[in-house]
């Protein structure tokens, strides 16, 4: 995947690893000291909107900065080509239907 | 080592991705499966897999920060890239060991 290559992916990696260290400081937070979440209040969260929305950027984030990053360890510890490439395409396919999974999850309960 | 670890953590939260969006999908499956997925996580098996990914989130966040930091030619020299070091190690053990007895 060219397009995530090289200074992009470098720039990708802070600025989705930003998003990420603002929500999970967020999540954590709430998770830590607010009281304990219901089935109910749960739902009722996720189907908002704004909700569902920052859900999504947060799982962009979480799945990109994943690829670059299983990227960047598998370009050091596997040199052999057709083995890197192996392990390259599976963890790629895996994280594509993680991430539409992720996408049909929180789109089913907001829409 | 931090910056291994940072590795290391990564590579296994990456792991653990299919785990948590299951997780994500069974939560919103209904009132019963939201609270056996409560239960689950907090059996002695779920108690400890929540501490593995806390201490991996904390590692894996901490280490994060200090490299965004050397990035902006903060803390790079060589003794304050040590000290950080071992502060990231020691902050994400706190957080693992806060996690498994919580």
């Amino acid at each position: 995947m060219r397009i995530f290559s090289g200074q992009r992916a470098f720039v990708l990696q802070r600025i989705s690893a930003l998003v990420l260290l603002a929500y999970l400081t967020a999540t954590a937070l709430r998770l830590a000291v607010g009281p304990e979440v219901t089935f109910v209040q749960w739902r009722t969260w996720i189907a908002q909107p704004l909700a569902a929305s920052a859900l999504l950027l947060g799982a962009a984030a979480l799945f990109l900065h994943a690829w670059v990053g299983i990227r960047d360890v598998v370009l050091d510890y596997v040199q052999p080509l057709a083995l890197r490439l192996a392990v390259m395409t599976v963890a790629a396919a895996g994280l594509l239907v993680l991430a539409a999974w992720t996408g049909f999850i929180v789109l089913t309960h907001a829409l | 080592m931090a910056s291994i670890g940072h590795r290391i953590s990564g590579v296994l939260l990456v792991c653990l991705l299919p785990f948590a969006v299951l997780a994500l999908a069974r939560s919103l499956d209904g009132e019963e499966a939201f609270s056996s997925l409560i239960q689950n996580l907090q059996s002695t098996f779920g108690r400890f897999v929540l501490a593995l990914v806390a201490w991996a989130s904390a590692h894996h966040l901490f280490a994060g920060i200090r490299h965004l930091f050397m990035d902006v030619g903060i803390g790079s020299s060589l003794a304050a890239g040590r000290a950080s070091a071992y502060a990231v190690l020691v902050a994400a053990a706190l957080v693992g060991a806060a996690a498994l007895i919580a």
